[in-house]
């Protein structure tokens, strides 16, 4: 009888995984991309800490992330230690209001580790970029308990020399590119998922195209590639 | 009596406050156990005499206009402050600040007294003795000792107010008894006057009122037939209303001295409650607070905070405070703590919490978000992109301190793809080979696209091309026409 309970009592919580159950009591906010919420099951978790690591910069990782930004609507979306100064014409462009952007450079990492908890416990959407000296496990999983405790999503690029580290994120997706516009994403943690799952995605038109630097100017049009941020609003 | 049936309905408190100008300096005062006898004494006429005393020298007979060599000599321990007129006025206005959170009708009586009309909060505070007791109570908690009088109109309440605070409210038939009994010699006249009403016959207020009105005026002066006038509710008393300052400022003294930054929160704390009962009287929001540390000997320090939105809860107020406190450079003992503020803008109507849809309390949650960070990490840690009115990408996108923000519609002028980051300064990029090269090589996909701008203050013409490297990785490259040299301005991510 008292057995019973218990295990009535386990099955009730939210965080026990029951098997190959479909029903994961997890809720989502659509990607944009209908590939990758099936390989998300639904889209990027809310309420935990999504860790995107990218095999380097200006593969389109952020522009993965361009319509959770713009669908986020009226709240604050924070930018914590970006590694570049964020462009504002192609921000508006892809329909991103400015004014709920902010932009905030920490010192240190306590400063880093404060303004990304304050931000994640006052609902705001948080995008940060890991500090060169990576955080810690009992940072992160500082982070990963605020966003539990929290209703918004939260993303942490880190670079991809992090995975050799374990870490206390719900979801750790590492993206890799070979091509222009065309991104391979692995997922390497995911709960319910086995690790090693992977998705080539298209964000849009691949091109093996180059010019040559005597062939200049390579005369065509600009919209041959086409734009990432057009194809967000389709 | 003729009585004017609106005044005849007005309910007048008027609240003295005896020991006022020792309960203001007390703060100040070394504590100690057992408490001392203390006197607060007064320049009288070439002498000093006593002016309030607290019980501990009323047990040694001490008493109100005793000189003050007769005060030493019943007790010598007895502890001497003069009166500091100009502490006492501040307190009183702080104590008129809170009775105007019980009625708008409210004057200040100079002589450590405030009038208050109360009939118009009947139904406010469900009746007159629930907000006799809710005086009572506020009262208590701001360490003053209370005595009222009720009446008809400021002058009679004044003239019956009582030894102690009632709290229940007598009936209109004990009002006007308690008046009739009143002796002349309460009375503020002259000796000269006093004499007269002696030489009638005339012991009480009643005995003065029975007399016919034609009687009075031969036989006494105009003052006093305008007195009886306002007392009988004949004239109005014309006195001004109280109203609140126009900037808030308020200090807290500590002659022992604060050494740390933890026991200055306490008194921030009392600050800060004083300022939000005056922004609620106003009915009204800060944008800004000024705190400013004194030490006794060298610079005070300063610290300023400035809100996104607008603020009248002293507990945000006080987490802020907190945060910036922890960057401050204080000075080793701080011997006064002042609160400065006078960015108000009127509260916002209605209700935030009841907003059907939650909108406000989520614009509420950023601005509270955005000023913790600020008092934290500094104004220099954030920043917001904003769109600029000019052709050179460096322009066209700049980043400024959060809330300075103009939003401009701007037509997108550029067909070409625009990237999401922008390289603060432009990256020189080698030609290896034949080959762009900036840590990795690169080449061009598409281009160009030419921009010019400022031609009259540079030239500076440059075409952007499109590049990508081995991995997929885009980038945007321009040339400057001049120099043919080419750099990297921004990723595309």
């Amino acid at each position: 009888m008292a057995n019973t309970e218990i295990i009535s009592n386990l099955l009730t919580r939210q965080d026990t995984w029951r098997g190959r159950s479909r029903h994961l009591p997890r809720r989502t906010i659509y990607t944009g991309h209908q590939s990758l919420d099936l390989l998300l099951q639904g889209g990027w978790p809310v309420a935990a800490l999504t860790e995107l690591l990218p095999q380097q910069l200006g593969i389109g990782e952020l522009s993965l992330l361009l319509p959770v930004i713009k669908k986020h609507g009226s709240q604050l979306c924070l930018w914590l230690d970006p590694p570049y100064q964020p462009y504002a014409p192609a921000l508006s462009a892809a329909g991103i209001a400015l004014d709920k952007l902010l932009v905030v450079r920490s010192k240190n990492p306590r400063e880093w580790l404060w303004a990304a908890e304050q931000s994640i416990r006052s609902g705001a959407l948080l995008l940060a970029w890991a500090r060169p000296q990576a955080p810690s496990y009992a940072d992160l999983r500082k982070l990963q308990l605020a966003a539990a405790d929290s209703s918004s999503a939260a993303f942490l690029f880190s670079p991809v020399k992090a995975l050799g580290a374990p870490s206390p994120v719900a979801l750790r997706l590492e993206l890799e590119s070979s091509e222009v516009n065309q991104m391979l994403l692995t997922v390497r943690k995911m709960r319910g998922v086995a690790s090693g799952a992977q998705l080539q995605l298209s964000l849009g038109e691949s091109c093996t195209q180059r010019t040559n630097l005597a062939q200049l100017p390579a005369d065509r049009h600009h919209g041959y590639i086409n734009n990432p941020v057009l194809r967000l609003k389709s | 009596m003729a009585k004017h049936n609106n005044l005849a309905h007005d309910i007048w408190l008027y609240l003295h406050f005896p020991l006022l100008p020792l309960e203001t300096l007390l703060p100040q005062l070394p504590r100690e156990q057992p408490p001392k006898p203390i006197a607060i004494i007064d320049q009288q006429k070439n002498t000093q005499r006593v002016l309030c005393c607290n019980n501990q020298a009323s047990a040694w007979g001490i008493e109100p206009n005793l000189s003050i060599s007769t005060a030493l000599a019943l007790c010598p321990e007895l502890v001497v402050a003069p009166r500091q007129i100009e502490l006492e006025q501040q307190r009183l206005q702080q104590l008129a600040l809170l009775c105007y959170r019980f009625s708008p009708v409210l004057t200040v009586h100079s002589n450590c007294g405030l009038w208050l009309e109360i009939s118009g909060c009947y139904k406010l505070f469900k009746g007159y003795n629930s907000l006799l007791q809710q005086l009572h109570n506020r009262l208590q908690e701001q360490m003053v000792t209370a005595v009222n009088g009720i009446g008809s109109n400021p002058l009679a309440a004044q003239l019956v107010c009582q030894a102690e605070f009632q709290i229940q409210l007598p009936s209109t038939r004990q009002i006007e008894q308690r008046l009739f009994s009143t002796a002349l010699s309460k009375l503020n006249t002259n000796a000269r006057q006093q004499q007269s009403f002696k030489q009638l016959g005339l012991q009480t207020m009643g005995d003065l009122l029975a007399l016919p009105r034609s009687a009075l005026s031969r036989r006494f002066d105009r003052e006093l037939i305008l007195y009886i006038a306002q007392l009988n509710n004949d004239k109005p008393c014309n006195a001004p209303r109280f109203q609140p300052a126009n900037s808030f400022r308020d200090l807290i003294q500590n002659p022992q001295g604060i050494f740390n930054k933890e026991s200055l929160l306490f008194p921030m704390k009392t600050l800060l409650q004083n300022l939000c009962h005056y922004l609620m009287a106003r009915q009204c929001h800060c944008r800004e607070i000024e705190w400013q540390f004194e030490p006794l000997i060298g610079e005070p320090a300063q610290m300023r905070i400035q809100l996104s939105g607008s603020q009248n809860n002293w507990s945000s107020l006080l987490t802020l405070s907190r945060l910036q406190l922890e960057r401050l450079e204080l000075p080793r003992s701080i011997e006064q703590i002042i609160l400065f503020s006078d960015q108000f803008v009127e509260a916002p109507q209605g209700m935030g919490n009841l907003d059907l849809f939650g909108d406000n309390s989520c614009q509420q949650q950023s601005s509270e978000l955005i000023d913790s960070l600020n008092a934290r990490l500094g104004m220099e840690a954030l920043s917001q992109p904003v769109l600029n009115q000019d052709y050179l990408p460096e322009q066209a996108s700049t980043l400024v301190t959060p809330g300075k923000q103009i939003n401009t519609a701007l037509d997108n002028r550029l067909k070409a793809p625009q990237p999401v980051w922008l390289l603060s300064e432009p990256a020189p990029v080698q030609i290896r080979n034949q080959q762009l090269y900036w840590h990795q090589p690169l080449s061009i996909l598409s281009g160009p696209e030419r921009l010019c701008g400022n031609w009259w203050q540079s030239e500076q013409q440059r075409d952007y091309y499109l590049a990508c490297d081995s991995r997929g990785a885009r980038y945007w490259l321009f040339r400057e026409t001049s120099s043919q040299c080419w750099f990297v301005h921004g990723l595309f991510s």
